[in-house]
């Protein structure tokens, strides 16, 4: 992936930016051009709740390449505070105390793999909630 | 809707290689061996036909090449004639088949070979798991550690938990599928396979096991496609197109309201039976999609064949068999005969009429009438079902 085409998804790896249909309210995570719901293209930048609930989970084994390092790794749904689901990897978590239902929040992490240059990547990732 | 009164369209020749890791066959090679076998099948020229349709879905990703039609259409020497490419994941092959059945049906065109063909060992296994997330939307997934497995994962512990079915059950359409591949002579995996040996093998994404999920894999499959009329003129074997419909849903599964809905499939298939005019009980067998063991089960559901959530009663049952009410996946499916990602559908579509005309041999199943071929990509996001119906 080109440099410019990471750094173009920024704003939902960093800070997890959606859209929010100007329509029929409906909200997209990563962001549309177009509203699949109701087709409209007045979509509004909008940020999404960083707490949520974890609904179902993974542990991947056996990951792309740059991943052997960390695998076992958990991969997750999580709902968020408004509803909206997101799959994201779950970190800070041992993967024999992992469980549905956890309160989870954003957290932006780096990644194994390393663009061009070796630039370093960062996503979003969530954690459970501490207390 | 139909427009205007649609021609009668007929499978009249297949050929196919062997599914296995082809180390001295290339693309091409693969691509003109299963080509010349269903031309050959049916006794024609290459100079007969009007064209041909190339489905595969990573050639650019593992091969670097793009252009595929064109460049597999001179291999052939067909150096004059329409070449088109189709690209669409897992269902390229069926989708290719569509496109050449409206072209015939349509009377555009007459006579048309469609070969799907795939060649994943190129690939290091773990280019592998990024090539076949290639699928999936990039600027939503590349960079973030989530694999096509994990979302497979998600959707098998889903089905688990609203079903209360034990993963050894489930497990059973991959066993169904070894049992089936042991006669069969084009199966990348054609040995008997148990439920301890799948739950004993590796995790690829908890639950997924290893031996539940087929392999990477080589191989081309072609079938030759006229109208029903033509068919009958050059006094050839064939069989009949009875339905051909495409169905889409959302890819991003997040989008989905329910993660085991898989609109598509049902949408799909209900209009290919009302447009046959059939019931999933007039079916005499079915080749799935089974990418995993957990999506073979839920196309059972979906395809009509059990209830929600009975999947798994219908496998146990035996009725699944060669010799059941309902055989499927009869030369092996995707987990045995393999699974080369965009010729999966030709492989179904050339299984589908051996045994419509009688030629499956120790597959055969018996008084074969009409069966469906299920391809989809992306999860169901991308549907194809074909029925295809005996003509004798």
């Amino acid at each position: 992936m080109a440099t410019s085409a990471y750094w173009r998804t920024r704003l939902q790896r960093y800070r997890l930016v959606g859209n929010k249909c100007a329509t029929c309210g409906r909200v997209f995570f990563p962001p549309r051009l177009v509203c699949s719901h109701c087709g409209s293209t007045k979509l509004e930048e909008c940020k999404l709740p960083e707490r949520g609930k974890l609904v179902e989970y993974t542990v991947v084994y056996s990951a792309p390449k740059d991943y052997d390092a960390v695998v076992p790794y958990v991969v997750g749904i999580v709902e968020l505070e408004n509803g909206v689901r997101v799959v994201a990897q779950i970190t800070d978590v041992d993967v024999n105390e992992v469980k549905e239902g956890m309160e989870v929040e954003l957290t932006i992490r780096r990644l194994p793999e390393q663009l061009e240059g070796g630039l370093i990547c960062y996503t979003y990732k969530f954690r459970p909630v501490i207390g | 809707m139909k427009c205007w009164r649609m021609r009668e369209v007929a499978i009249v020749s297949v050929g196919y290689t062997r599914v296995s890791e082809h180390w001295e066959k290339s693309l091409k090679g693969l691509f003109v061996e299963a080509s010349l076998k269903a031309l050959e099948g049916a006794g024609l020229d290459i100079r007969s036909i009007d064209g041909i349709y190339v489905a595969n879905a990573l050639s650019g990703y593992i091969q670097g090449q793009t252009n595929l039609a064109n460049v597999l259409a001179d291999s052939l020497g067909l150096y004059d004639k329409f070449a088109i490419s189709i690209d669409a994941g897992g269902a390229s092959g069926a989708l290719a088949i569509h496109e050449a059945y409206k072209d015939v049906a349509h009377g555009v065109r007459d006579l048309v070979l469609v070969c799907g063909v795939e060649k994943m060992s190129e690939a290091l296994s773990q280019e592998m798991m990024s090539a076949l997330m290639s699928v999936q939307d990039q600027e939503r997934f590349k960079y973030t550690g989530i694999t096509i497995h994990s979302l497979a994962a998600l959707i098998y512990k889903t089905y688990l938990k609203r079903y209360g079915v034990r993963q050894e059950d489930v497990a059973l359409m991959s066993v169904v599928d070894h049992e089936h591949a042991l006669t069969c002579s084009h199966a990348q995996y054609p040995f008997r396979l148990s439920v301890e040996a799948i739950m004993d093998s590796a995790f690829l994404a908890e639950p997924i096991r290893v031996l539940e999920v087929p392999s990477p894999s080589d191989g081309a499959a072609a079938i030759v496609m006229c109208s029903h009329e033509m068919a009958k003129e050059l006094g050839l074997l064939h069989v009949r197109v009875a339905a051909s419909v495409v169905a889409r849903d959302r890819l991003d599964l997040m989008e989905r309201e329910d993660l085991l809905a898989m609109k598509a499939l049902v949408e799909a298939s209900q209009r290919a039976y009302e447009g046959a005019n059939i019931k999933p009980s007039d079916l005499s067998f079915a080749e799935l999609y089974d990418d995993y063991s957990v999506t073979g089960v839920i196309a059972l559901e979906k395809l009509g064949l059990c209830g929600p959530g009975e999947g798994v009663e219908l496998l146990k049952s035996g009725e699944v068999k060669l010799k059941g009410s309902i055989p499927v996946n009869t030369f092996g499916g995707l987990k045995a005969r393999g699974a080369p990602l965009g010729a999966i559908g030709v492989y179904q579509a050339a299984e589908a009429f051996l045994q419509l005309t009688n030629s499956a041999g120790p597959n055969q199943v018996k008084d074969a009438r009409i069966g469906l071929t299920h391809t989809s990509c992306g999860f169901n996001s991308l549907v194809v079902i074909n029925l295809l119906e005996a003509c004798c």
